[in-house]
C-alpha cells in the first residue's frame, strides 16, 4: 500500500474544503427535501421526557389524531403526512440539536408543534440562518412574543393567542373584581420572563406594578419544595398570583401555597398543562377542593367538553377511534394519557390548520410556496368559533383567550369571575 | 541507610535548599495564580458583561424581554458565573437568573454602580459583581456574580498542580542526593577502615581499588601507604597530595 504523503493530505484537505459547501447546500436544499410523491414530512421536537413531557405527548396525540384521520381517508393532495418526532426534554440546547438533524438529516418539510418558549426562542435563528431554503415553524406551543414579532417573526407561523393575551386577561379580570395586588412566580427563563412582561404591562395600564416575585428552576418536580417561593410571596401580602410555569412546579407552588396559608387565587397560563396539574393535585388527596377552589387556568382553545363546537365535536371523535399513542421509541418513562386535554385540543388544531395550508399547495408542494399558501387563508372555519386569518402583519390565527376552573374534579368554563373569587 | 557524619551536614544543607526553593516558590505561586487568574476572571466577566450589555440595547428599546432572559440564559451556563441581572435605568429588574428570587441584598443596592464589589448573598455565598452600563447607563445595567468559592477552588487545583510538581521534584531530588552522598561516602569509609588499620599497625595492604582512584581518596589512601612504609614511592603519575591545594 502507498504511504500517505504530507502533499495527499494537504490535497485531501483543500479538496473536502471545496466540496463540503456543496455538500450542506445539496443537503438543505436538496430537491426532495421532506417531499415524495407520497409523503409530506413534518419535523417536530417537543417534551417527550422529564417533568413536562405530558405537554409534548398531548400536544402530539391531539395533531396525531387528525394527522392520522387526513392519511386514512385520501391524505393531502394524495401524499401521507408523515410527523417526524424527537425529544427535547424542554432543553433548549437538545431542541437546537433536534432541529439541525430535521432541517439537515431529515430534510423535513416544515417544522411543527414545537413545545415551549426556550426551545423555541432558541431555534428561531436557525430558522433565520437558513431563510434562503423557506424553512418555517409552524403552530409552536408557546405563546411568547419572539416567534410574533421582527426580527424571527417572519420565520413562524402561530395559531393560540400569545401569553401576552393572556396574561392581559388575567389581569384585566382580577382588577375588574378589585384584586389589583398582583404576584408573579414563574419558570426562570424565557418562557417566565414572556409571562412575567406581560403581567407587568397589563399592570402598567392600571397604574400598578408586581408587587412581588419568585422563581424556580425549569424542569423541578412535583414533589420538591416550594416553601421559600411561598414565603416570598406571602411578604408581600398579594391579592392573587399568577403561574407562568409548567405544571409540575405550579402543582407543587400550588399545594405548599396552600398548605402554607396564602389563600388568594392562583391563576396559570394555557402552557401549564391543566390536566397534568390537577391529577397531581388532587391524587391522594381527601379535601382535594381545598387546593382547587381558588385555582384558575386561562387556555388558548375551547373546553373539550363544550361540544356545541364542531371543531371540539371532530376532536372528541377523531381522538377516541384512534387513540393514538407517542413514539414508543421517545418514552422513557410511563406516562397514561388523557383522554381528552387542552394540549390534546390545540395539539388536534394545530393539525387540521396545517393540513389546510398543505392543501393549498395543490399537487406541487413546494416550501417556497408555503408562506403564500398561509396568507390566503382568511376567516377560515377551524371549527373553533373563532374564524382564522393572517396576513403579512398577522403571524397569528386566533386571539381568544378562555378562562377556565375546577368543579366536580374537571375543568370547567369560569363564568362568574365576582361570584367565584370575591 | 548510614550517612558519613561529613556528609551529614551537606545533606541537610540541600535539604534546607530545597525547602527554602520549594516554599518560596509555593508562595510565589500562591500569590500568582491567585491573582492571575483572579484577574483573568474579573476581566472575562467585565467582558460577557460588556457583550450583554452591547446586545441588550435592541432587545430593551425593540424586543420583547423573553428575548433578553434567553440572551443572559445562555451566558450563565458558563461555568463560575453564578447569576446575571439587568436593571432598567429607573432600577426595575427587567431580567435575572435568581431562584427562588433575587436577594434582599441585591435588590438594595445601587443598580446604577458598574464598579466590582464583593457579595456576600445569605443562603447562596460569596460571590464578586461586575458591571456594565447599557447605552452608556441610559437604557440599565448589568450586573454579573461570579461565585468566588468556585473561582478559589479552581485557583487550589491549579495551586496544588503546582505543589504537586514541585513535591515530587523535591523527592526524587532527595533519593538522588542521597544516592550521591553515598557514592561519594564509600571510599571515604574504606579511606577511615585503612587509616584505623594503619593506626593500629597492623600493616594491612590497602584496598586495592581504594589505590587507583584518581581522586582526593587515592591520594590519601597512597600517602597513608607511604607513611605506614608500606610503599616507597606513590603510584606512577601521581604525586603526593599538595595541602595548600
Amino acid at each position: 500500500m502507498r504511504k500517505i504523503t504530507r502533499r495527499d493530505a494537504l490535497r485531501a484537505s483543500i479538496g473536502a474544503c471545496l466540496i463540503a459547501p456543496w455538500s450542506l447546500s445539496h443537503l438543505t436544499v436538496g430537491k426532495a427535501a421532506g417531499l415524495t410523491d407520497t409523503k409530506i414530512v413534518l419535523g417536530m421536537s417537543a417534551a417527550f421526557s422529564g417533568p413536562s413531557r405530558g405537554l409534548g405527548i398531548e400536544l402530539y396525540r391531539g395533531a396525531t389524531a387528525y394527522f392520522t384521520h387526513v392519511n386514512r381517508t385520501s391524505g393531502v393532495n394524495g401524499r401521507q403526512i408523515v410527523l417526524k418526532t424527537y425529544d427535547d426534554g424542554y432543553q433548549p440546547n437538545q431542541s437546537v440539536e433536534n432541529t439541525v438533524k430535521l432541517m439537515l438529516q431529515d430534510q423535513v418539510f416544515a417544522l411543527f408543534g414545537y413545545v415551549g418558549t426556550p426551545t423555541v426562542t432558541r431555534v428561531l435563528p436557525m430558522l433565520k440562518k437558513f431563510q434562503d431554503e423557506k424553512m418555517f415553524l409552524f403552530f409552536p406551543f408557546t405563546g411568547a412574543q419572539p416567534q410574533r414579532q421582527p426580527p424571527y417573526g417572519d420565520f413562524a407561523f402561530n395559531l393560540r393567542a400569545s401569553y401576552r393575551q393572556e396574561t392581559g386577561g388575567l389581569v384585566d379580570n382580577f382588577v375588574s373584581i378589585g384584586r389589583r395586588r398582583i404576584a408573579v412566580f414563574y419558570q426562570a427563563d424565557a418562557y417566565g420572563r414572556s409571562g412575567w412582561a406581560g403581567v407587568r404591562r397589563a399592570l402598567g395600564q392600571y397604574g400598578e406594578r408586581i408587587v412581588g416575585e419568585a422563581t424556580y428552576r425549569r424542569g423541578t418536580k412535583f414533589t420538591e419544595s416550594m416553601q421559600r417561593q411561598v414565603d416570598i410571596l406571602k411578604a408581600v401580602k398579594p391579592e392573587a398570583i399568577i403561574c407562568i410555569g409548567a405544571y409540575a412546579a405550579c402543582a407543587a407552588f400550588l399545594r405548599d401555597a396552600v398548605n402554607l396559608g396564602l389563600r388568594v387565587p392562583i391563576a396559570n397560563l394555557s402552557f401549564v398543562g391543566s390536566e397534568n396539574l390537577l391529577k397531581l393535585i388532587i391524587e391522594g388527596q381527601d379535601d382535594s377542593r381545598r387546593y382547587t377552589d381558588l385555582l384558575v387556568n386561562s387556555q388558548v382553545v375551547p373546553s373539550y367538553e363544550d361540544v356545541s363546537n364542531p371543531g371540539v365535536r371532530e376532536y372528541r371523535d377523531l381522538i377516541q377511534r384512534y387513540n393514538p399513542q407517542p413514539p414508543r421509541e421517545l418514552i422513557k418513562e410511563a406516562y397514561t394519557p388523557f383522554s381528552h386535554s387542552f394540549a390534546s385540543l390545540e395539539g388536534f388544531f394545530n393539525a387540521k390548520l396545517m393540513v389546510e395550508i398543505l392543501q393549498r399547495l395543490d399537487n406541487k408542494p413546494e416550501r417556497g410556496k408555503l408562506k403564500s399558501a398561509v396568507l390566503s387563508i382568511k376567516d377560515f372555519d377551524l371549527g373553533v368559533g373563532e374564524p382564522v386569518s393572517f396576513s403579512l402583519n398577522r403571524r397569528q390565527g386566533l386571539n381568544r383567550v378562555y378562562y377556565t376552573v375546577v368543579d366536580e374534579g374537571r375543568f370547567v368554563t369560569l363564568a362568574d369571575w365576582k361570584g367565584r373569587f370575591s | 541507610m548510614k550517612i558519613q557524619r561529613l556528609f551529614q551536614k551537606t545533606l541537610f544543607g540541600i535539604f534546607l535548599l530545597f525547602g527554602v526553593i520549594g516554599v518560596s516558590t509555593s508562595v510565589l505561586c500562591i500569590y500568582t495564580v491567585d491573582t492571575q487568574l483572579s484577574e483573568e476572571y474579573e476581566t472575562n466577566s467585565k467582558g460577557i458583561a460588556k457583550t450583554i450589555a452591547d446586545a441588550s440595547v435592541d432587545i430593551i428599546l425593540n424586543r420583547e424581554l423573553s428575548a433578553l432572559q434567553s440572551l443572559i440564559d445562555q451566558f450563565v451556563e458558563i461555568q463560575s458565573i453564578s447569576y446575571i441581572y439587568i436593571t432598567s435605568d429607573s432600577g426595575e429588574f427587567l431580567a435575572h437568573t435568581f431562584v427562588p428570587g433575587i436577594p434582599v441584598e441585591i435588590m438594595e443596592s445601587d443598580w446604577r454602580s458598574t464598579a466590582t464589589v464583593q457579595r456576600s448573598l445569605p443562603g447562596m455565598g460569596d460571590y464578586v459583581e461586575v458591571g456594565n452600563p447599557i447605552l452608556a447607563g441610559i437604557a440599565g445595567t448589568v450586573h454579573i456574580g461570579m461565585d468566588t468559592g468556585l473561582i478559589a477552588l479552581k485557583i487550589q487545583r491549579a495551586i496544588g498542580q503546582q505543589i504537586y510538581l514541585i513535591s515530587t521534584i523535591f523527592v526524587f531530588g532527595v533519593i538522588a542526593a542521597i544516592w550521591l552522598v553515598n557514592l561519594a561516602a564509600k571510599p571515604v569509609e574504606r579511606l577511615l577502615a585503612y587509616a584505623v588499620e594503619v593506626a593500629r599497625d597492623e600493616g594491612t595492604a590497602p584496598d586495592a581499588e581504594l589505590l587507583v582512584r584518581d581522586d582526593e581518596a587515592g591520594q590519601v589512601a597512597r600517602l597513608f601507604q607511604y607513611v605506614a612504609g608500606v610503599s616507597d614511592i606513590p603510584k606512577p603519575g601521581h604525586s603526593l597530595p599538595d595541602t595548600h591545594a
